[in-house]
């Protein structure tokens, strides 16, 4: 355990020794001067302790620098743990903002998919003709089908009554042609009837 | 496997697993590979991560179709459906949990099975093949309940529309048809090459590629890649894409589609091909997204080679897991 926390010290010691050797030289050298101070017979000289409460003072300046400078370090510290945690929360952040950018591009892909297929289909559709168009062309061929349709009709009746008056001439005709026969029929009939009694 | 098989090796499907973090990738010899692209997409993979976890023989021919379910991994080969569990197969245990073969007219030649799609709706497989026929197999029970048949020629890739229980196969005799799953009768009959606008004579009249968004569809093959409006049946985009397209997605807002050409293309819905993403193979069979994994998102393309590539980022690609 001695030998542990004694490698510990050096080790500890040898970092620490920014300073150069000059803080444990001036510690050291304060303690001798103090004892051979307290040690020495006699008034000392006056140079003596003000050089003493110089390296003192000296000493305790290394000392607050070096506590301030702890401070700083622990000061650090927090503000890297600030800057760490904020890193981590940006980096969440970030991922959320890449799934929902994904799932955008998937709708969005979605979208395109179906304009692609709309434009497709619109290509398929226009080479047939407007219905518009078509259906104004069906409502002249309806117009000219009953116009000629009618004219049939007219043409018809014409006919029929050409026909019947066609009929009705002949059958005139023919009558008289009857009545004319019957008529001869009936004189010679009456001529020979009267010869013979005329003979008589 | 020695080098000459590597060198004539195909991957013609592949499947991710349901919790994303597994791709199984089936080839022409038969074999099916488990990769681990959580180990592969760690920041400490090492070229041993791109090597399959595991690997084992499933069929006697290619295999032409993988699906995943959310427990099980369907495989197709000589004919006939497999399916594997993948809690198992994770745990390296390579029993397959049950094989099923459709009812076949003919004895004589075994027709291949080209594409599977699941229907949710009614937990049913769609499976298209070489028979001409698409069958339909009831996954609770495990009988085949309906076959649908209508085309002359063999079946490349089936699709399912969700909303309308339809389902879609697309065809070597270049008829895309519409099915009723619940009638079993075609409901359109689509015959693409006949589309002045698509066709391409120089490359035949098949379809190879076939999926749909409920609204829209995407084929290709012979016939130039088209996206077509169900509702009105009419072909709306015309992709220029020169080559044959063998497989192709909607991902969003964009059409990714591949096939002869050692790119992956990335088209928009108007008919414009945005851009076209090299890739290390000659040709490419089949792509792939990861839909079940939210960390492991890539897009797998794998083809004429033992290579399959994986992109993390769909404007390049970032690594090959190899057999």
């Amino acid at each position: 355990m001695g030998a542990v926390t004694d490698d510990e010290v050096i080790r500890k010691r040898l970092l620490i020794d920014g300073d150069g050797a000059g803080d444990d030289r001036r510690i050291n050298v304060l303690l001798k001067s103090f004892t051979k101070w307290c040690n020495s017979p006699g008034t000392p000289e006056e140079g003596f302790t003000q050089r003493m409460q110089s390296t003192l003072a000296q000493c305790e300046f290394s000392m607050g620098k070096t506590l301030m400078v702890y401070d700083m370090n622990l000061r650090e510290m927090e503000n890297y743990e600030k800057i760490y945690t904020n890193i981590e929360q940006n980096i969440t952040s970030a991922h959320e903002k890449i799934a929902e950018c994904k799932k955008e591009i998937q709708r969005a892909k979605r979208i395109r998919k179906n304009r692609q297929e709309y434009d497709a289909l619109a290509k398929v559709i226009q080479q047939h003709p407007d219905r518009h168009e078509t259906l104004k062309q069906l409502e002249a061929l309806d117009k000219e089908l009953q116009q000629l349709s009618q004219i049939k009709e007219n043409v018809d009746d014409k006919l029929e009554l050409r026909k019947k008056q066609f009929h009705v001439l002949l059958s005139t005709i023919q009558e008289l042609q009857q009545t004319l026969e019957n008529d001869e029929k009936s004189d010679n009939d009456d001529n020979s009837q009267e010869s013979p009694v005329e003979n008589e | 496997m020695d080098p000459v098989e590597l060198l004539h090796m195909s991957v013609f499907s592949q499947s991710f697993s349901p919790c994303g973090r597994f791709l199984a990738a089936g080839n022409n010899y038969g074999e099916i590979a488990l990769f681990s692209l959580s180990a592969a997409l760690s920041p400490d993979a090492t070229a041993l991560s791109q090597k399959p976890v595991l690997t084992f023989t499933a069929h006697e021919g290619p295999i032409f179709s993988l699906l995943s379910t959310d427990c099980f991994l369907l495989s197709t080969g000589n004919g006939e459906i497999s399916a594997w569990s993948w809690t198992e197969l994770i745990k390296k245990n390579v029993k397959p949990l049950w094989t099923k073969r459709p009812n076949y007219k003919s004895s004589l030649e075994i027709p291949e099975i080209n594409s599977m799609a699941v229907q949710s709706r009614d937990n049913s497989l769609v499976i298209g093949g070489g028979d001409n026929n698409v069958h339909i197999l009831d996954l609770e029970h495990g009988v085949f309940k309906s076959v649908l048949q209508g085309h002359t020629d063999y079946v490349h890739c089936v699709s399912v529309r969700e909303r309308e229980a339809e389902v879609l196969s697309g065809s070597e005799d270049g008829a895309v048809r519409i099915w009723d799953s619940r009638t079993g009768q075609s409901v359109h009959c689509i015959e693409v090459y006949k589309y002045e606008s698509c066709a391409r004579p120089q490359f035949g009249k098949w379809i190879s590629c076939l999926t749909t968004d409920s609204d829209w569809m995407l084929c290709g093959g012979g016939p130039s890649l088209s996206l077509w409006h169900l509702r009105s049946l009419s072909p709306t985009s015309i992709f220029p894409l020169t080559g044959c397209q063998r497989q192709a997605a909607f991902h969003q807002d964009m059409i990714l589609a591949a096939g002869d050409g050692a790119f992956v293309s990335h088209c928009r819905l108007g008919g414009e091909v945005k851009a076209q993403i090299p890739c290390s193979l000659q040709s490419v069979n089949t792509l792939q997204l990861n839909a079940n994994s939210a960390e492991h998102q890539v897009l797998t393309v794998a083809g004429s080679s033992d290579h399959i590539d994986v992109f993390t980022n769909l404007s390049y690609k970032a690594f090959s897991l190899s057999f």
